[in-house]
């Protein structure tokens, strides 16, 4: 691995797509290798551990969903999937076969390089045992389970804490709904959205300065939540 | 001749008998008291009685057995079959043979009533099943009458299917029979016109019960199918039951033909196929497009990003112009697959409680291109009850009322978006300062390629966007509504959702 230029496998089978993601990617100081279809992806991952994977669920040998299946069973690599719209449902499968994130199709640069940096991050952050996210005015002390406001903490209730706390390991991705109600409330409650909106609710209260728009603790519709990374700037494309 | 022996049965012999008696009981009490003539004539009332009730065996029983009575109890020498006296002899031998005679008449009158009786019903059946014909408007009219008419003719359970419809299987079901699975097969292949109209097959179910299946007219598969449970039937009645089948079907045929069904039902079925063809069309152009689309979106946004670009602001400005059309192109794209989606009623939402912020905010972020440089004005209540929706359909619906307000208003003037409470329901509007509307457009607003005459040669669009937020809303048991106070002074566009119960209510879960 080479902190300097990580190292991303980009697969999709159409080649314009990986012509413009080599580009993107090579501007931004990522080093790039391809591969067209599932198979060539996993033997690429065995060959040459990448730090990133952008995956594109059509793929014309093997699903998609299965390259991740068997890329999970011995991989941690981060995992972008290249999604298309109107399937909320699959992405939140992908999201729980250990998907890092997703883009849909058609997407912008930004966004993608916005998903890419921050599962990188997190992958980083796991390794160097960093403790404290800051997003924005907030800051998340993991290790001393505290969360701050300007530099004011914030007296949050247990549950609050650890909803914050998993968005903060996460921090820039997305989070699923399934997810958050299993970890927090556990399994039982994992249809239960009811109870995550209103936790939410009191959550932004307490950290967005606007609790109707919020900046820091974002939605993403159908899918999940995402904390947002410092200064992320996401070009959201019209789709 | 139908007057057999069966009718009375067993039953019938032994209710004849006990008729036999009880006279021979009757007479041996008057005998007592009077001096009494030769008596077996008496015994013809049982005979008659029996033949008349209970058909010819019984009749002849009870003459016999009354024969045997006389002889026994009444003619000397009493309690022996002997009889002496040669008149007395004849006498009996002519009670039997009048009591056979007028038995065999008199169950034969009763057969004939019978019969009768099942003529009128059927002609009864049968008149009401042509003036049903003749007043049928539509097929399912006729189905319905045939089956029903089936029905009571054949006593036992009738399925009719009506035209198959292309790519469903069998059609329309009249009649509510269960079917075994082995009938239910054979109707199905009958359906996908692997049979000969012309042919009827007898299916049996597996229990030994005989279905009879057919097409309704022998000529084409157009007018349906027809399922008959035969029962455990002799081959005889089996013939009997296709005989009466056959003439009720040649009748409702003709009717079918004659209203120029089969016509209407097979253009009926062009058109569906059309419909489906131009849709299967649209939906894979449109993702046939999407494709490259998505290359060249991406290429741009890098192009964009690009120091190089970004040095010389006129190649920006024209790497911006490839972006923003796409984005344009890719749009106009969306909304056709969208459109697709709802024809073929491949929208299925999945419902979940969901915050109105959330949508609120998601379909501003998700055109922010578009509505860029744009004054957007938003105030959402505080605290607005949950929805309990599929959001993203939501989303979509409050962007194409986004989208009709900013294109139908001046750039320079302001979109106003509110989320209030309003009774039972959440209300999100779009308020612009734009072309308002004419009461005619306000009326069409939301039909499916409607533009108004005003817009259609000033504005782009495609008529598709408020049908498909329409569509949408409707999936999720909302609905929009448009006001305007007039031409050219701005439109207000509400979206209303039901708040269902718990949607305000803020549960305390926070216990550990």
């Amino acid at each position: 691995m080479n902190e300097l230029a990580p190292a991303v496998l980009v697969v999709d089978d159409e080649i314009q797509i990986r012509r413009f993601l080599r580009a993107g990617f090579e501007l931004e100081g990522y080093s790039v290798s391809e591969a067209e279809n599932g198979n060539e992806a996993i033997r690429a991952t065995t060959l040459r551990p990448a730090d990133l994977v952008i995956l594109d669920l059509a793929l014309p040998d093997i699903d998609g969903a299965n390259v991740l299946q068997r890329l999970r069973a011995w991989s941690t690599v981060p995992v972008i999937v290249l999604s298309v719209r109107s399937s909320e449902a699959e992405k939140v499968r992908l999201l729980e076969l250990g998907a890092d994130d997703y883009v849909v199709k058609p997407f912008g640069m930004a966004e993608l390089l916005a998903r890419a940096k921050a599962a990188l991050r997190r992958q980083a952050r796991g390794s160097s045992g960093e403790s404290a996210i800051t997003v924005d005015r907030l800051r998340i002390d993991l290790a001393a389970r505290a969360v701050f406001l300007d530099d004011e903490r914030l007296t949050l209730t247990p549950k609050e804490y650890r909803l914050l706390q998993i968005l903060a390991q996460h921090a820039g991705n997305v989070v699923t709904h399934q997810q958050l109600l299993k970890d927090v409330w556990g399994q039982p409650h994992v249809d239960d959205t009811h109870y995550l909106r209103i936790f939410v609710r009191k959550l932004r209260k307490k950290i967005e300065s606007d609790p109707n728009r919020p900046r820091i603790l974002l939605t993403e519709l159908g899918v999940g939540y995402r904390l947002a990374l410092p200064g992320e700037v996401i070009n959201r494309m019209t789709n | 001749m139908r007057a057999g022996a069966s009718p009375g049965g067993w039953r019938g012999i032994v209710w004849s008998l006990g008729l036999v008696a009880l006279v021979t009981v009757a007479l041996m009490i008057l005998r007592r008291l009077f001096e009494l003539p030769p008596v077996a004539i008496t015994f013809l009332i049982p005979v008659l009685v029996s033949a008349i009730r209970w058909g010819t065996l019984a009749a002849i029983v009870s003459a016999t057995a009354g024969a045997a009575t006389s002889a026994y109890f009444f003619y000397r020498p009493f309690h022996s079959f002997h009889v002496d006296d040669p008149a007395r002899m004849l006498g009996l031998l002519l009670y039997v043979t009048v009591a056979v005679v007028a038995g065999y008449l008199a169950a034969r009158m009763r057969g004939e009533a019978a019969l009768a009786r099942k003529q009128e019903i059927e002609i009864r059946d049968l008149y009401a099943f042509s003036r049903r014909l003749a007043s049928a408007k539509a097929a399912s009219d006729i189905f319905e009458a045939i089956h029903q008419h089936l029905s009571s003719l054949v006593g036992r359970k009738v399925a009719l299917f009506g035209p198959a419809k292309p790519g469903r299987g069998a059609g329309e079901h009249f009649g509510d029979a269960e079917m075994p699975g082995r009938v239910r097969e054979a109707v199905m292949a009958a359906t996908a016109g692997e049979v000969d109209p012309a042919t009827a097959t007898v299916v049996d179910d597996g229990t030994g019960n005989l279905w009879l299946i057919r097409a309704v007219s022998p000529k084409s598969l157009d007018f349906g199918i027809v399922a008959i449970d035969l029962g455990q039937r002799s081959k005889e009645t089996e013939e009997d039951i296709r005989a009466q089948v056959d003439a009720v079907l040649a009748d409702a045929t003709t009717t079918l033909e004659h209203l120029g069904l089969a016509n209407a039902i097979s253009e009926a079925r062009m058109r569906t196929e059309t419909e489906r063809f131009r849709e299967a069309l649209i939906g894979s152009v449109s993702h046939e497009l999407r494709t490259p689309l998505a290359s060249i979106l991406g290429a741009t946004t890098v192009l964009c990003n690009a120091q190089a670009v970004q040095r010389e602001h006129r190649l920006l400005a024209l790497a911006n112009v490839v972006r923003e059309e796409a984005e344009r192109l890719n749009y106009d794209i969306q909304n056709l697959l969208d459109a697709t989606r709802i024809s073929s009623k491949g929208l299925q939402p999945k419902f979940e409680w969901a915050e109105p912020a959330d949508i609120v905010n998601t379909a501003l972020e998700r055109r922010r291109n578009r509505l860029a440089g744009r004054e957007i004005d938003v105030e959402l209540l505080d605290e607005l009850p949950l929805v309990y929706v599929d959001a993203v359909l939501i989303e979509q619906a409050l962007g194409q009322i986004l989208d009709n307000a900013a294109k139908y208003s001046s750039p320079t003037t302001s979109i106003r978006l509110a989320g209030r409470r309003d009774n039972g329901e959440v209300v999100l509007s779009v308020s612009d300062d734009g072309a308002g509307l004419t009461p005619d457009e306000r009326a069409r607003l939301g039909q499916r390629f409607f533009r108004g005459d005003r817009q259609i040669n000033n504005t782009p669009g495609s008529g598709l966007g408020l049908w498909i937020a329409n569509a949408f809303l409707a999936a999720n048991g909302g609905c929009f509504e448009a006001t305007s106070i007039g031409e050219g002074r701005g439109t207000t566009v509400s979206i209303r959702l039901p708040i269902p119960d718990g949607g305000g209510a803020s549960a305390s879960l926070d216990h550990e």
